[in-house]
């Protein structure tokens, strides 16, 4: 095995490693003590699966208790009532939890916070209803003795074996769950929790990626219960209550939200506190409650993160660029010509003489005020096209329609002569065009890297699935999506920050990166919000030096908007003036700057007296 | 009245203003001039105390208010028209004007009346939702919101902005009066003509530095201020 | 009658909505906590009735003060430093608080359930087929008249108006000299204020427990939603709604579907209309 596969093996099957190694502890020890590790490792698992949902997407969820009880009567009810074996049980009972997990999620990811909280709160409340309701299948609220797992004979009934048992299963069952979290996936699902329209604008269904979400993580906690259950001997709906789903949460919210090794380490150690200090049974609920209303408000990442970054303190932003001075047009021309990356595909008419963008008569209005009042523009390939105006004219509305965030109510958009009227904001960037915000709208907890990982635009929840388990493996073709974004890094001057934090960098190297993830897929159009606001005037200068480089080297057309007109002159062909939702001015750059109409918009030339 | 000593504000990196003084009388009306991006708005809200980074100092009335909450500096008769208005969308003409009295504790109430006399659409439209009117009309509701508060200074932030010609006339006519009220007036702008038909000095920033000032007359006359917007 | 019962069920609920929505709309914070709150208020009052022996009378003007100044504490105190956080901080938050403010009940008061007398008693009236206990009307009526004082202090007092202001634009009410912090406190101490009416009423019937705080964040909640949680009067008419369903539920087809029935209708005013029954006019921001 290569080292290389080594290395991207080693932090995936760790969690593994780790909840097999603790098992493997128990069994030198005593009964109480290899009870103890079974009842810790489980909550581990439901940990890990916890921070998917909780730590990576940031969702509320309140079914953790539904979906153990799930787990422990679809997997026991078989076995007393029609003899299956255990381990098809298992697998039958961690089935209908993805399934659980996917009837919720697909009308209740349309919501968000509360109401999103609220929905899986009613999940876990009927589930449990239902359980205590259904007498005769389920022995109601009395509950249903459960049998000891017998596998081929074999049958784990006395707490040594049952531990090994757990710990081979919980091994194989937090590996998905693993190289989802490492690779991409797990990527694209803090991006979404860091910033969601620039998740959608790269490619990221939210939707999505929240169904698939929750699928994986209930299919999980539901294998956790089932695994779990024959230890209590008896299941009763009361015990899988919302109180058992409250508490869960605490695993990663204490324990760290940013890794699977927050979930784990925070179930395995915060689920033995009940256990170990019976005595303080009674405060030990209510110590939670202060306890993460104090991770909370001090540490948001988690008690586990603020612990392992006190040696590693996250830099503070730097205040000069650390972009290396002089555009690295070579490495451009690297990115151009990486080799084994396939560009997303760009549907539509290509060819020089076709334009890539046509804005025709479009018009949005909010109540009486007309933000955008048939405004009609063509960007032809490889142009740059600037778009200035005063205040509320209408200019970010228009890159709003043009890139998907708001609709038309009148007119149509064209990307390479394809109409973009019902193609969502995540189909964008696969027709070519990406864009920049106007605030650097980076993925700030994420790395450079990360950041423009995403910029390569594989977004779906398919590729990210694929490209996770090819991270996990090593594979060339990530390999190859890797260098790309190193050389796109390196071309906008940041190659030697590609581990950094995006919130670490200054807010010109964000607008940077924010650039370098706008390209990385090379796309036919770039649309740049304010690129150069809020940065020095010899920054500007380099930014511009990079945006023309990239323009030429890769032929990607850019439309910018910007306050700053020497800028704007100094990079574009054409700019087209906008006032009041109207488009009263285009031309050559230079001779927009004497225009009598412009000046008239900018000065009032109008009589006051 | 006011008095703006060496007001900086700075975001990260980026220097937004540096080091703007300035001497408002009563009575007074001085406009702060310059391209997008200047720094003007950055200014006015700094001195309206909703920009607690900002250093340097602000004296109002003989008080040294640097620091204090916007809310604060509401209460003590600093008023803020700012540039995109911030009104209430589902609170009527009337009701609008008496959340703005709320800043008047303590001191003389300005009544509603004097808002409607000032700007008579507004006294058409009295139990009109602020939502639903025109932009001139908003604009106006706003400047009536400040004018309530009982100010001794106001702060106009491009108060023309998207106003049609006819009524910026009007506009420039309910500011002087408000002046002549006993108001000291700081007003930003871009448009030069009407900040020469209000103001008797004018500042232009640029990038956030102050590079010109002197009278108003001068300025709408120079060539060299109108370069200054493309640069 | 059923109904009549269900209305009198539906007015708690709908003093107990009010107060989640009052802190929503001026604070966007869904306050999880609310049922402890209420809970709070159900054990004051088991505290000014039972334990003091001052009587209802005073309860009412007690306990809301007790429990308005309880939720403006933990605004000022434990919400204020993660107010800036994000949203999934704050509703985590708020879920924690309310269990522990059960769980420091459930530490000192250790038996399982405090009974609080009725406030009114007396032969039951009979209106045609229909009978009404002296308590039902007087749980009732007290109860919506709260809710409509309450509904009128926000609609029409000054205090109302600054909060409406920081409800439809923090940057505005600033400009007329509302301090935020303060604001955000008076929202609290309100919305606290109706919990701990919530809670003097609901006290008699459903006794003081834990378990009242589970239910009436839930109801509350639900009202909330089918109200369209920014509309308070859209909140009174949820609780009713809820109230009256809940009960006919119990009564036609079983007690363990009453709880089911608050939550698919929730479900169904979510898929079908998650702008409530009664959705405030959005009007575009000036």
């Amino acid at each position: 095995m290569s080292r290389g596969r080594l290395r991207a093996l080693g932090p995936i099957l760790a969690p593994s490693g780790s909840l097999l190694a603790v098992a493997i502890v128990g069994l030198l020890l005593d009964t109480y003590w290899q009870y103890v590790m079974a009842i810790s490792i489980s909550a581990a698992v439901i940990g890990g699966a916890l921070a998917m949902l909780v730590g990576y997407a940031r969702c509320i969820t309140l079914t953790t208790g539904a979906m153990l009880a799930i787990g422990a009567y679809a997997s026991t009810l078989p076995v007393v009532h029609a003899g299956v074996p255990f381990l098809a049980a298992l697998l039958f009972a961690t089935a209908l939890g993805a399934v659980a997990g996917l009837v919720l999620a697909i009308p209740g990811v349309r919501f968000r916070s509360h109401n999103l909280a609220m929905i899986t709160f009613v999940f876990q409340a009927v589930v449990i209803i239902i359980l205590r309701e259904s007498k005769t299948l389920t022995g109601g609220a009395e509950g249903i003795h459960v049998p000891p797992p017998v596998i081929f004979g074999l049958s784990f009934s006395n707490d040594a074996n049952f531990l090994l048992l757990c710990g081979a299963l919980f091994a194989l069952v937090i590996l998905p769950i693993a190289v989802l979290l490492a690779g991409p996936f797990g990527k694209n699902l803090r991006a979404i929790a860091a910033n969601e329209n620039a998740a959608r604008a790269f490619g990221i269904d939210v939707r999505r990626y929240l169904i698939a979400a929750f699928t994986w993580s209930s299919a999980v906690i539901a294998f956790a219960g089932a695994v779990s259950a024959p230890r209590f001997r008896i299941i009763d709906p009361d015990s899988y209550g919302l109180m058992t789903s409250i508490f869960t949460l605490t695993y990663p919210i204490i324990g760290g939200m940013g890794s699977i090794w927050g979930g784990l380490v925070g179930g395995g150690v915060l689920r033995l506190f009940p256990e170990l200090l019976r005595p303080l049974a009674d405060y030990i609920d209510l110590a939670f409650c202060v306890l993460v209303v104090g991770t909370l408000t001090f540490f948001p990442d988690g008690l586990a993160s603020a612990v392992w970054t006190v040696g590693r303190r996250g830099r503070k932003p730097s205040t000069g660029s650390a972009a290396i001075p002089g555009v690295a047009v070579a490495r451009i021309a690297e990115l151009s010509s990486a080799t084994g990356f396939a560009p997303p595909t760009h549907g539509g008419r290509h060819g020089a003489d076709a334009p890539v963008l046509t804005i025709e008569s479009v018009s949005r209005s909010y109540g009486a005020l007309r933000a955008v009042d048939g405004v009609s523009l063509s960007i032809a390939s490889g142009a740059l096209h600037g778009l200035m105006g005063p205040n509320g004219a209408g200019k970010t509305t228009l890159f709003n329609l043009v890139s998907g965030f708001v609709r038309a109510d009148r007119g149509r958009v064209l990307l390479s002569g394809v109409s973009l009227e019902n193609v969502p904001i995540e189909r964008r960037i696969g027709l070519g065009m990406t864009r920049t915000f106007q605030h650097a709208a980076t993925f700030q907890r994420l790395s450079c890297l990360d950041n423009v990982m995403i910029g390569l635009g594989r977004n779906t929840v398919f590729e990210g699935t694929s490209r996770s388990i090819a991270a996990a493996l090593d594979r060339e073709s990530f390999r190859a999506e890797r260098r790309t974004a190193l050389s796109a890094l390196a071309a906008v001057g940041l190659g030697a920050r590609a581990d950094d934090m995006a919130s670490a960098l200054s807010l010109g190297d964000q607008r940077r990166l924010e650039i370098a993830r706008a390209i990385a897929s090379r796309p036919r159009i770039i649309l740049l919000d304010e690129p150069v606001s809020g940065v020095s005037a010899e920054e500007a200068h380099r930014l511009r030096e990079l945006l023309l480089a990239v323009n030429r080297e890769l032929g990607i057309a850019m439309v910018v908007i910007e306050h700053n007109i020497r800028f704007l002159v100094s990079l574009c062909d054409r700019i087209s003036v906008m006032s009041e939702g109207k488009v009263i001015a285009e031309g050559d750059a230079a001779a927009m700057v004497d225009d009598p109409r412009v000046r008239k918009v900018y000065f009032g030339e109008r009589e006051v007296a | 009245m006011l008095e703006v000593s060496n007001l900086r504000v700075a975001s990260g990196a980026m220097i937004r203003v540096a080091g703007l003084d300035l001497q408002l009388a009563q009575r007074g009306c001085i406009a702060l001039l310059g391209p997008n991006g200047a720094g003007k708005t950055t200014s006015v809200e700094a001195i309206a105390g909703l920009l607690p980074k900002a250093a340097g100092r602000v004296m109002f009335d003989g008080i040294d208010i640097t620091g204090l909450s916007p809310s604060a500096v509401a209460r003590r008769g600093l008023a803020l028209v700012p540039q995109w208005r911030e009104l209430f969308p589902n609170f009527s003409v009337e009701e609008t004007l008496l959340a703005g009295s709320n800043a008047a504790r303590g001191r003389p109430p300005i009544p509603a009346a004097a808002v409607y006399d000032l700007f008579p659409r507004l006294a058409e439209r009295r139990t009109q939702l602020a939502g639903s009117l025109s932009g001139g009309e908003q604009q106006m509701l706003a400047i009536g919101r400040a004018l309530v508060t009982n100010p001794k200074v106001m702060l106009l932030d491009e108060p023309s902005a998207g106003l049609a010609v006819g009524i910026v006339r009007a506009f420039v006519d309910a500011v002087k009066r408000i002046r002549d009220g006993g108001v000291a007036i700081l007003l930003v702008e871009q448009n030069l003509e009407i900040a020469a038909a209000l103001a008797e000095s004018c500042i232009v920033l640029a990038a956030g530095r102050v590079v010109w000032r002197g009278s108003a007359s001068a300025a709408a006359s120079n060539e060299e201020i109108r370069q200054a917007y493309f640069t | 009658m059923i109904v009549v019962g269900g209305l009198k069920v539906g007015a708690i609920y709908s003093l107990a909505a009010l107060g989640i929505v009052v802190i929503y709309k001026a604070t966007r914070v869904v306050n999880f906590a609310h049922g402890a709150f209420v809970l709070a208020g159900a054990y004051a009052t088991y505290g000014v009735v039972e334990a003091v022996g001052l009587g209802y009378w005073p309860a009412y003007a007690i306990v809301p003060l007790a429990t308005g100044v309880l939720a403006a504490a933990v605004e000022m105190i434990v919400l204020r430093p993660i107010r800036r956080a994000d949203i999934f901080a704050l509703i985590t938050s708020t879920i924690f608080i309310g269990i522990g403010l059960s769980e420091i009940y459930r530490l000192v008061q250790n038996t399982e359930m405090l009974g609080v007398r009725n406030p009114v008693s007396g032969r039951p009236i009979f209106i045609g087929d229909v009978i009404i206990t002296k308590e039902q009307i007087w749980v009732f009526g007290g109860a919506l008249l709260s809710s409509l004082i309450g509904l009128a202090i926000f609609g029409y007092a000054p205090l109302g108006r600054g909060l409406r202001a920081l409800a439809a634009n923090p940057r505005g009410a600033v400009l007329c000299g509302y301090s935020i912090d303060g604001m955000n406190a008076m929202a609290w101490f309100l919305g606290g204020a109706l919990a701990g009416l919530a809670g003097v009423f609901a006290a008699p019937s459903s006794g003081v427990s834990p378990e009242l705080a589970v239910s009436m964040i839930t109801a509350g909640f639900v009202a909330a939603v089918i109200g369209g949680f920014d509309s308070l009067r859209g909140a009174l008419f949820g609780g009713l709604i809820l109230g009256v369903a809940q009960t006919l539920a119990a009564a036609y087809i079983s007690s363990a579907t009453a709880n089911a029935a608050s939550f698919l209708l929730l479900f169904v005013v979510l898929m079908w209309r998650p702008e409530g029954l009664f959705p405030e006019a959005k009007i575009r921001d000036v």
